[in-house]
């Protein structure tokens, strides 16, 4: 017998995609029979609780949880996000439910063990449910009581060697795509990358001194998986810098329709034969590309590396061999200006251990913006404030047209006093002799 | 000349009439130092238990331990 | 219950403390094969809808199943991937950026007895624990945020309309028959912590009533200047109320100059803006991430305000298929759905996916408002204009 009737939420068991109220009832219900013996440390009813707020949610359609200040363990500045139910007394199991973020592995590769260990120190401490993962990308452990956060992190630390994820104005826990361990299309090594920097910045992701939220994410190349350039203050996107390489063989093997097109991608309808010249030469973006119904070729001068052509043929064309990554900054939500994507600043940079190049790019960065930055404000948006001129000036890079899809449009430009011969003063003597007042 | 720490906690129990500041905030106290080093002496102060962190989920902060209104609603 | 200890001492916080370890490493976690030909691939294919094949330049070949899931998942839903994990891939599993589960094996006839083990596992409610697909040209997983289930500031749920709209996207999960994929993501306010402003299809959560101002408590539990200070647009001010002939201490808002960010709210309880008839979502759609073509978009706003509409959100779902129907039977081969948009003119898009264009549509906050009218005299006529 259910603790709360949820008519409401009753309703979204049904339907063929994975129901998460299923899921709830089912922890509920394991919660109550307690097959193992757990003693469990928090109130063993709080799944059957989040229901019940939830359920009372969907009928006010609105939400009964209060923040907390409580931001994480002993010494660290993120990694818990405080939450009081605003309905204690009917929901008790929930009245103090903090959700605990725990930094994932890059890559998001897991062995069975591993997760094992991390379920059940949070099936011991917290209330069973999670999120698999957050929007930024950690583990989140999904409501406990305060009492208990010391001692999970004790737990993960100790038993799972593994850390808290970030909040606040911190450096939040990087993301990236699965780069070169799943993908031809990888540029440069993202778990690599994403997992050095983690740990090479763990007191900027604990102890908060920014501004505001800072993040990374690493794509390994253009086509931009872990969507860096919309969800990360620093996106990291792999290019490439030489030819591509086509095999032109497999070239006729797609032709000839041995290899399917997208690798299949578009299987589920009847397009037609694989029309190379309508489907990928007449698409590419420059026209860099040509078939002479033998041999395809690229104009590599001429390519910006929008990736179509290797995504359609995956087989035979690929990206080139000397490759690296190109650096935009600034991507962030709406408020309070507009959303902004990440605005590229390095063109291209080689991405090669220990990455001194890329982590002197991110210091220059954050010790301006620390300077610079009002309370709350995202670096995209001090970018804005302050002018892409003076991101360039404080990271010693030189302006270059690939940093603008155009130049300005408008002829109000702020010259430096030392631009102009003579500086801002007149000789007004001299005018003067020149020109009768 | 108190410590950098004295000054900290001096700012901390002024009037203010807030219990959580910013960064920035504590940085003005020490114009002449770069941020990693006000960094280092907020950090030894939260060591030391003395300051805590407030987080609004988004934004974090930092108050004496235990001020604030909001404070005793948690508890 | 009995206070089980980790070992950890409350009075001597530092003692025996481990800190600053990060994440543990991704090389632990790697499946062989996958550690073996790391940056050796040579091609991918699509086996089929949810199944990919990559080959090495070894020769070796991985079949990927992916498996779309609920984000919110409990620790016997994860044990059961753990336990799949360990019968067919060796113990190794991965979660993608989009929420799904993938299962890697090496053969064919591995392949074949992890699919029938995955379709025959379903929640007590009926709906699919493991539903393969999100491959190629489909509607994926959706990106999303916390919602009524754990947040303070929500506009609108998260795993409620998740869970509507992906089973009316559930057979474009399931195939690949679009034109090109189409990402749906959504944020329950605009804080966006998923940033989805440059999705396909982003359903984003608004409030529109400004915060409560509870005078009679406010100076009680919050501080003023802290109120005062995290409201971004500067739209709080303090003020005197007078209570049972008493002066307090509290604030006023400036109602129109209010975003409904909900940050007043986090620092002080006794500004609520939670509403049930006010708040309600905005459909953005034909916004990319990827460079494929063209350059990333952002999401435009098509629709204004849809209500809330639990459990179900009936009028979201309704609209979300509309759009995807259009898109799959007028696009071309490859055009994503905001390509697609940009090519025939919005106004046409408007006309097509049956939607209606409000005075909401047209951009009127700050600056970048005057680029999205028209400087030009082409246009094309849709029923928009009357005769």
């Amino acid at each position: 017998m259910a603790k709360h009737q949820t008519p409401l939420l009753d309703q979204l068991e049904t339907g063929p995609w994975p129901s998460f109220v299923s899921d709830i009832k089912q922890e509920a219900a394991h919660r109550a029979a307690n097959p193992d013996g757990v003693d469990y440390q928090i109130p063993v009813d709080c799944p059957s609780d989040l229901l019940g707020v939830l359920e009372l949610s969907f009928k006010d359609k609105e939400t009964h949880w209060k923040h907390g200040g409580i931001v994480g363990v002993f010494g660290y500045g993120g990694g818990v996000i405080g939450r009081y139910c605003d309905q204690p007394e009917m929901f008790p199991g929930v009245a103090h439910f903090h959700t605990v973020r725990l930094a994932q592995p890059s890559g998001k590769y897991y062995t069975a063990d591993y997760l094992r260990g991390i379920m059940d120190i949070w099936d011991l401490r917290g209330s069973g449910l999670t999120n698999m993962h957050g929007s930024t990308g950690d583990i989140v452990l999904l409501g406990t009581t305060t009492p208990q956060l010391e001692e999970i992190f004790f737990d993960v630390t100790h038993k799972m060697n593994t850390d808290l994820g970030g909040s606040g104005g911190n450096l939040r826990t990087p993301a990236d795509c699965l780069g070169q361990s799943r993908c031809e299309f990888a540029c440069y090594d993202t778990q690599d990358l994403c997992h050095t920097l983690t740990n090479d910045y763990q007191d900027e992701l604990h102890r908060p001194a920014f501004p505001y939220k800072f993040k990374f994410k690493f794509d390994g190349c253009p086509n931009g998986c872990v969507a860096s350039i919309a969800r990360s203050d620093f996106s990291v996107i792999g290019t490439w810098k030489s030819d591509i390489r086509i095999d032109q063989d497999r070239v006729k093997a797609y032709v000839a329709g041995e290899f399917k097109p997208g690798g299949g991608s578009h299987a589920g309808r009847d397009w037609g034969k694989f029309d190379i010249v309508k489907e990928v030469v007449d698409r590419c973006p420059t026209g860099c590309m040509s078939y002479d119904g033998a041999k395809l070729s690229i104009d590599n001068a001429n390519c910006t590396r929008c990736m179509h052509c290797i995504n359609t043929m995956p087989a035979a064309v690929k990206i080139g061999e000397e490759t690296g990554a190109s650096i935009l900054l600034g991507a962030k939500a709406p408020i309070l200006d507009g959303a902004q994507m990440s605005s590229l600043l390095v063109p291209f940079v080689v991405v090669e251990k220990p990455y001194d190049e890329i982590k002197e790019v991110i210091e220059n960065i954050w010790d301006w913006w620390m300077e610079e930055g009002k309370n709350r404000e995202r670096v995209g948006e001090t970018m804005k404030r302050l002018s892409f001129q003076k991101l360039l000036e404080v990271t010693n890079i030189k302006a270059m047209p690939q940093h603008v899809k155009e130049p300005r449009s408008n002829p109000y430009i702020f010259f430096k006093e030392e631009e102009v011969p003579g500086g801002f003063e007149h000789d007004e003597a001299a005018y003067r002799q020149r020109h009768m007042r | 000349m108190p410590s950098e720490k004295e000054q900290v906690l001096e700012f901390l129990t002024g009037k203010t009439g807030k219990s959580k500041f910013y960064f920035s905030d504590f940085c003005k106290i020490f114009p002449d130092k770069k941020q990693r080093e006000v960094k280092k002496v907020l950090t030894e102060l939260v060591n030391e238990g003395k300051l805590e962190f407030w987080s609004s989920g988004s934004t974090t902060m930092y108050g004496m331990t235990g001020a604030g209104k909001q404070k005793a609603e948690e508890d | 219950m009995a206070f089980i200890s980790s070992g950890y001492n409350p009075d001597k916080p530092m003692e025996n403390r481990i800190t600053d370890i990060g994440p543990r490493s991704f090389e632990e976690f790697y499946p062989p094969v996958i550690k073996k030909n790391k940056g050796a691939w040579d091609y991918h294919e699509i086996v089929k809808p949810g199944v990919l094949k990559h080959v090495g330049l070894s020769g070796d070949v991985v079949y990927t199943v992916r498996v779309g899931a609920a984000r919110l998942m409990s620790v016997t839903h994860i044990r059961e991937i753990c336990e799949i994990a360990e019968k067919h891939c060796g113990g190794h599993l991965r979660f993608t950026t989009r929420n799904n589960v993938e299962f890697m094996v090496e053969t064919e006839a591995a392949l074949d007895g992890l699919l029938a083990d995955l379709a025959s596992r379903k929640f007590a409610g009926g709906s699919f624990k493991f539903p393969v697909g999100g491959t190629g040209a489909c509607v994926s997983n959706i990106v999303h945020t916390q919602g009524y289930v754990h947040c303070h500031t929500p506009a609108t749920d998260a795993s409620g309309p998740v869970k509507a709209v992906m089973d009316d996207m559930f057979e474009y999960f399931q195939s690949m028959t679009l034109p090109a994929m189409v990402r749906i993501s959504l944020a329950c306010c605009l804080n966006m912590c998923g940033a989805v402003h440059c999705s396909d299809i982003g359903i984003v959560g608004i409030h529109r009533k400004p915060p409560i101002v509870e005078h009679d408590r406010l100076d009680n539990i919050c501080e003023v200047p802290l109120a005062i200070s995290a409201c971004p647009t500067g739209a709080i001010k303090p003020a005197k109320v007078e209570i049972d002939g008493k002066k307090v201490n509290s604030v006023a808002v400036n109602a129109s100059r209010c975003m409904y960010c909900g940050n007043c709210y986090t620092m002080c309880p006794a500004m609520p803006l939670a509403s049930g008839e006010g708040d309600g979502i905005v459909l953005m759609v034909g916004g990319k991430v990827s460079n494929r073509i063209s350059m990333p978009k952002f999401s435009k706003v098509v629709v204004a305000f849809i209500p809330n509409e639990p459990p179900r959100w009936p009028t979201l779902t309704k609209m979300v298929k509309q759009i995807v129907e259009v898109y799959a039977k007028e696009a071309r081969k490859y055009e994503r759905l905001g390509e697609w948009a940009e090519r025939i003119g919005w106004e046409k898009f408007f006309e097509l996916c049956d939607l209606e264009f409000t005075h909401h549509c047209i951009d009127d906050f700050r600056d970048p408002a005057y680029y999205t009218w028209r400087q030009s005299t082409q246009f094309k006529f849709t029923k928009h204009i009357e005769a």
